[in-house]
Formats: structure tokens, C-alpha cells, sequence
């Protein structure tokens, strides 16, 4: 780790954490290579990339999963905080350590494309894996949220994760019985839903994401919902019509998605809510 | 410790890179009637400014335009005014509130945070933009507090951080700035003896280029598919790319503040904290 004071990364993952991160991990930046299409890569974004450090946290809290109203999951993100932790860490790696860093936009660069796939970085930092349903989800603390920072600062990079939190062993069980698991069962992709797979060895393997059709039920109320009744009220030809569409309490939602977007981050969360891997391994009263 | 530098320390704590305090007599020579901190706050003694980091070194470095067009930034300066609003007025007992710096009429806020800066010797204006410098650390963004409380005032910068001693020898050689050339149709102004003897600035091209994604290009979007009659051509419209990140950017707003940064790439002011390895 040459340059680099020794005990740089201790110090920085410790600074992540007392700054809101659950977790911290260190991908090493050409790790992307060999699975990041060209122009998603470290390098693309920030030249002499060396590393990539990723903080996960600011998920739901269990009692935002076990509320009985479906609003408050649906109006309540926290994603927000998560973003604001990495922005943090960008600017200190370069005061204190004296390095490029580049915190990740949260964005799309184009469409549904990203910066930087920031779950491929949590994995390839060692902080969880790709499960049955689609998030990262992390051993001990389950399904989270991540923001990344590219920096140029060689920090001595973590080892992915070998043993990987999907499917938990409730579910091993379940497939064993009843050839699905809860996460397939709550959102069949052969019955109107968006996920299929199997587990194969022990191991989850996906066979089919409808990744537009879940789009479209994650995001119900965001930029979409506003881009679908603009189309229908220009559309629509009789005025108290018209009035209504831009009343209703679809638009409505919809413009209050768009100006608190942080707090109002999606609308369907059932694949994580039945999962039992995606709450941690911490018990609640 | 005295109370304005207890103030300060509370500012810089909550993460403002520097502060400044203007007393509320110094807005009297330029703002006019109405438009001065005791217009909004009655009994205002002190006007405390904060200056936050832009885009960290390595987003400047980043060869992906859409990086620096839509990367966060911390807008800490704000939190920190919060955070000195809320000492002054839970520890000090008198009033504090926050600056309002968005516009309310065309680009015109109620109060402005340039000229706040500029009082509070934090910063000067420039060629590029007339953007508020700070001699030390360059762009830096800026928020601002009204107090009742009388706080030390520091003075404006007796010696301006434009144009730089590069670019006054650049245009004594070539008769320009790096950044009056990287965009000569926003920019044009003079230099003579190293300082800027004259400066304009089309506020209204800059506008459509800086902001690209904005309100604006949302308003812009919206007019265009109103006055468009064929619905096929509508719908192309309202689900385009644009009017997408037009509308991103209104949610996203600390995540999609500006496009365009020429003039303060080529800038040297505080170019050091950009040299990073």
C-alpha cells in the first residue's frame, strides 16, 4: 500500500462508520473489469482509479417492515442518508489523505443505465451478494442501501464474499418442499409477477427478471407516474376529465414522489419483505 | 473564546469550509430598501455567511461531462447555518434565521449570497460569472444567517482573488483569461494593472447553459408538448431522455445543481486542493 500512511483503510472504514455506514468495504477498482460493461468501469469515470469504497446502510428499519399500513414503506425512504455518508467520504479521502475521490452519482447517466453498477461494487467489496430477488443483500445485516466512492488512494481492497446470505436456510427448506421459495412465491414471473429461479446445489440461481414490469411497480409514483397522466390528460378530450386526472390522488402522489424523491424511493418492497435473509441476523422484540 | 468565534467554530464544525460575518450597516451602500437583513429580520445586528466545497478534485478530474452535471454535493454550507442558527438561538438567546437566497422574482432572491460573501471578506467577484472567489479555496458555495445578535464583523478582502497573477500576466501576453476564452459568449471583460477593470457577463445564456436540466428545460419540455397536436409525437415527447432528466432534476435538485463548469475548470484560483495524487 505504498504512500498511503499505514492503517489508512482501518482509519477511513472507521470514519465511514461513525459517519452513518452500516457497513465498509473496498473493492479494488480493476475488479470491474471482468464484469462491468466499458464506460461503467472505475477507470471510465475517475482516471488512475485504484479503488472503489462502498458504504451500505440506511435501510429500513424493522419497525418500517412490520407496519400494518403499506404507506409508510411506500412514503418513507431513507436512501437519502446512505447518499450523504458517501458524499462525506469522497471529501475525506481527499483532505486527509491527499487523493482523488469521486463519489458516485446516485443517477442514471442515460435511461436506466448507471454511473457505476453499485451493487456490483457492494459485492466485489465483500459486503454481500446478488440474491434469488435481485438486491445485495449482506450476511449480518440483510438487505441495505449503498453509495460508492472511486478514488485514486490504494486501499487495501476486501475479498468477496464466499458465502453468500441467498438463499437462507428457511428457504433451502422450502424449495426442498414445495419447489419455490418465499421470495418466487410472492412475485412469480410465470404468474403476473417478475422473478423465476431455482436453487441448484444449495445455490440460488435467477432464470428471469422482468426488470421493466418491476420498474413499473417500484417506481408507481416517480418521474413515470407524472410521464403517463401528462400523456393521458393531453389526451384526454373533456375538460372535467382532464381536471380530475391532475386532482387525482395518483398525480397528486406522483408530484409528491418527484419533490421528496429521497423520501419517497419506491412502492413495492414484497420479494424483500418475505425474505428472511434480507432483515439481518439481529433479532427484535 | 469570544461569541463570534464560538459562532465560527460551531459553523465549521457542521461543515462549512469558512465563515464570514458582515455587519448589517455594510448592506446599506449597494441593497436597496427593502431587500437589507433588517427588511427581514427587524432588529438584525449581523449577517453570518458560510462557505461549502463544490465537487471534490475528483470529480473535476472525471472525463465523463454527465459526472459534474449531475454529481451531489454536500450543500453542507446550509446545514451549517442551521447549525450556527440553532446555537444562536438555544445558547445566545437571540434571534436567527435563515438567509432566503432562492429566487422569487426571475433570478432574484431576496437576499443575495454573493454580495453576503463578499461583506463578510470571504470572497470576490471574478470574470467567470462574476463568481464569488474565495482567494484561498476558489468556488466555494455559499448560505448565510440573520442575527439580532451583534457579532464581530470581519472586512471585505482588501486584495481581490481575480484575476489570479497567471491570468493577469496571461492577459497582459494574449489579452485574455483562461476563463474569459474558454467562453467568450458568456464572458468579456478587461484587466489592467492586475485588476479587472471591466466585466460583463450574459446571465441569460449562461442561465440555459449551466442549467440544461432544470426548472427551466422542465417549463421548456412542458410548453413544447402542450403546443404539440399529434399525440404519437406527444408521447415521443413527454418519455424522452430530456424531459426524463428534466424531471429528475427537479427531485434531484442537490444532485443536478449546474451542466456546465468551464469557466471554473480552467480557473487557478484554489487549483491547489485539485492537485491530488
Amino acid at each position: 500500500m505504498a504512500d498511503l500512511p499505514s492503517g489508512a483503510t482501518t482509519q477511513l472504514k472507521t470514519f465511514a462508520l461513525k459517519s452513518g455506514a452500516t457497513v465498509c468495504g473496498v473493492a479494488d477498482a480493476a475488479a470491474f473489469n471482468a464484469r462491468a460493461p466499458e464506460k461503467q468501469r472505475p477507470d471510465d469515470l475517475l482516471p488512475g482509479a485504484r479503488s472503489v469504497v462502498v458504504v451500505g446502510g440506511a435501510q429500513p428499519r424493522e419497525g418500517d417492515w412490520a407496519a400494518t399500513s403499506p404507506w409508510v414503506m411506500q412514503t418513507m425512504g431513507t436512501t437519502e442518508r446512505i447518499q450523504g455518508v458517501g458524499r462525506r467520504l469522497a471529501q475525506y479521502i481527499e483532505s486527509e489523505f491527499g487523493y482523488y475521490a469521486l463519489y458516485v452519482p446516485p443517477g442514471t447517466a442515460s435511461g436506466d443505465t448507471p454511473f457505476l453498477s453499485l451493487m456490483l461494487a457492494a459485492e466485489l467489496a465483500g459486503l454481500g451478494s446478488k440474491s434469488l430477488a435481485g438486491p445485495v443483500l449482506n450476511r449480518d445485516h440483510g438487505f441495505m442501501y449503498w453509495s460508492a466512492v472511486i478514488t485514486t488512494a490504494p486501499f487495501e481492497a476486501d475479498a468477496a464474499e464466499e458465502n453468500p446470505a441467498c438463499p437462507a436456510p428457511a428457504c433451502r427448506e422450502m424449495w426442498d418442499r414445495d419447489r419455490t421459495t418465499p421470495c418466487l412465491a410472492t412475485c412469480p414471473g410465470d404468474n403476473g409477477g417478475c422473478l423465476s429461479g431455482k436453487l441448484e446445489n444449495g445455490r440460488a440461481v435467477r432464470t428471469f427478471y422482468d426488470a421493466a414490469r418491476c420498474n413499473t411497480r417500484v417506481h408507481t409514483h416517480w418521474v413515470g407516474g407524472f410521464q403517463k397522466v401528462l400523456e393521458e390528460t393531453l389526451n384526454e378530450p373533456d375538460r372535467d376529465k382532464r381536471k380530475m386526472l391532475l386532482y387525482g390522488d395518483f398525480f397528486t402522489r406522483s408530484l409528491w414522489a418527484i419533490t421528496y424523491s429521497s423520501t419517497n424511493i419506491a412502492q413495492c418492497f414484497e420479494c424483500m419483505r418475505v425474505c428472511p435473509a434480507a432483515h439481518g441476523l439481529k433479532e427484535m422484540k | 473564546m469570544t461569541l463570534t468565534e464560538q459562532v465560527k467554530a460551531v459553523g465549521r464544525k457542521a461543515g462549512a469550509r469558512v465563515v464570514g460575518v458582515a455587519a448589517v450597516e455594510a448592506f446599506r451602500e449597494k441593497v436597496p430598501e427593502g431587500y437589507r437583513p433588517e427588511d427581514i429580520l427587524p432588529g438584525a445586528r449581523s449577517v453570518v455567511v458560510a462557505g461549502g466545497d463544490g465537487p471534490t478534485a475528483g470529480a473535476w478530474r472525471s472525463p465523463d461531462n454527465r459526472v459534474m452535471e449531475i454529481t451531489g454535493y454536500d450543500l453542507r454550507e446550509n446545514v451549517a447555518v442551521h447549525a450556527m442558527c440553532d446555537f444562536i438561538e438555544g445558547t445566545l438567546s437571540h434571534h436567527a434565521i435563515q438567509a432566503p437566497s432562492l429566487p422569487v422574482h426571475g433570478h432574484e432572491p431576496p437576499m443575495s449570497m454573493m454580495h453576503a460573501a463578499e461583506l463578510a471578506g470571504l470572497g470576490t467577484r471574478s470574470l467567470a460569472a462574476h463568481i464569488i472567489l474565495n482567494p484561498e479555496y476558489g468556488l466555494l458555495y455559499y448560505a448565510a444567517l440573520i442575527t439580532t445578535l451583534q457579532l464581530e464583523p470581519d472586512q471585505p478582502l482588501a486584495e481581490p482573488a481575480c484575476p489570479h497573477p497567471g491570468c493577469a500576466a496571461m492577459y497582459k501576453r494574449i489579452g485574455t483569461t483562461p476563463c474569459l476564452r474558454v467562453c467568450p459568449a458568456c464572458l468579456s471583460g478587461t484587466v489592467q494593472d492586475g485588476r479587472i477593470q471591466q466585466s460583463t457577463y450574459d446571465r441569460e445564456k449562461c442561465h440555459s447553459r449551466a442549467q440544461t436540466y432544470g426548472i427551466g428545460s422542465f417549463q421548456k419540455g412542458l410548453l413544447q408538448i402542450v403546443n404539440e397536436d399529434d399525440p404519437a409525437r406527444r408521447r415521443t415527447m413527454i418519455h424522452s431522455d430530456f424531459f426524463t432528466k428534466s424531471i429528475q432534476s427537479l427531485g434531484f435538485f442537490r444532485d443536478s445543481i449546474a451542466q456546465c463548469f468551464e469557466c471554473m475548470r480552467v480557473c487557478p484560483v484554489g487549483r491547489k486542493y485539485r492537485k491530488l495524487q
